[in-house]
């Protein structure tokens, strides 16, 4: 991402999508090698793993899954899991719901598929996607970039199994991503509180459940916003 | 058994993603809550990162000085004043990887 002014003659859009995902894209990397390596420890088949990281393209989410297949949980209880940890696509997804109003049916259906932290984040800090074809282009190949990064590792992962070391200075690169797209966003008072608040009340409530502290902590920064908002009107 | 989690899993997320894009759309929630999600970009990105220092450090990752909470800083220097994601990502791991060899 690059908060610079947007560079207007950049000609393609595409071109600034894999610019802006590529980073994002092999930061998820050790992520998927470590999910890859989970389902291979559980038995699940290669094909099944790479498709379904694929109709996934969800990592905490199919970790918890793999990791409660693995312990022997009920699929309801898997799904709960799933949803907990997935609800704030919903946010994302409301948040983004302009940008894909006036798109083709196919698109509004299936390119919100591609929808995650990073890409939700890519797009709201850009400017330049009013366009709802530029949106579309823009939104395709970021999401296939990233697709394709975090399945390839996937199958890595799948293939190479424990041999995945557990822990390395690699696996920070997702939370320096977070980083760089959290950063330049607080130049403002009340950006800054609210990340406050927010992450805050994620760490206080990280023991919760299923990454619920997460939605927790989401759900009181938004809060703080709203009240922030309400005080200064 | 693991397709069918996994394909149910996926169903499940999707949803998640279209819910207010297509099935309710979100120009038919009250405006005053829309409004308020434009603060949920923040919020999501400082919720998730605190979720991950704490995941490396606990829950006094704040207080506690560690390797981590050093690249962390370092990183966030860096792309306050730059807005540069590689050279942020770089800034960090390189940190993180000398700061552990020496605390």
């Amino acid at each position: 991402m690059n908060s610079a002014p947007v560079d207007v003659s950049v000609p393609r859009i595409e071109l600034a999508a894999v610019r802006d995902i590529v980073p994002v894209a092999a930061s998820v990397v050790p992520f998927a090698l470590v999910i890859g390596s989970a389902m291979r420890e559980i038995g699940v088949s290669g094909g099944v793993g790479v498709l379904g990281g694929g109709a996934m393209y969800s990592g905490s989410a199919h970790l918890a899954a793999v990791a409660l297949l693995g312990a022997g949980a009920e699929l309801l209880m898997i799904l709960a899991a799933v949803a907990v940890i997935n609800a704030r696509l919903l946010v994302y997804g409301a948040a983004l719901e302009p940008r894909f109003r006036t798109q083709p049916r196919w698109f509004r259906w299936l390119g919100p598929h591609f929808l995650v932290d990073q890409t939700y984040a890519l797009a709201t800090a850009r400017d330049d996607l009013d366009e709802p074809d530029r949106f579309r282009r823009y939104w395709v190949v970021a999401g296939l970039v990233l697709g394709a990064f975090w399945i390839v590792a996937m199958a890595a992962g799948m293939g190479l199994g424990a041999a995945i070391p557990a822990s390395s200075p690699l696996n920070f690169t997702a939370t320096a991503v977070i980083i760089a797209l959290l950063a330049p966003r607080l130049r403002a008072r009340p950006q800054v509180l609210v990340a406050a608040v927010a992450a805050a009340v994620a760490t206080t409530s990280s023991s919760l459940p299923n990454g619920l502290g997460l939605g927790v902590g989401l759900a009181a920064g938004i809060v703080a916003g709203a009240l922030i908002e309400a005080r200064q009107r | 058994m693991s397709a069918v989690v996994l394909l149910a899993s996926s169903v499940v997320t999707w949803l998640l993603r279209v819910g207010f894009i297509v099935i309710v759309p979100a120009r038919r929630l009250p405006e005053g809550l829309r409004r308020v999600l434009d603060h949920a970009a923040v919020a999501a990105l400082a919720a998730l990162l605190a979720t991950a220092l704490t995941r490396e450090s606990g829950p006094a990752w704040l207080l506690t000085p560690s390797p981590v909470l050093v690249a962390a800083v370092a990183a966030g220097l860096v792309a306050w004043r730059t807005g540069r994601m590689g050279l942020t990502v770089v800034v960090a791991v390189t940190v993180l990887w000398a700061a552990q060899l020496i605390m």
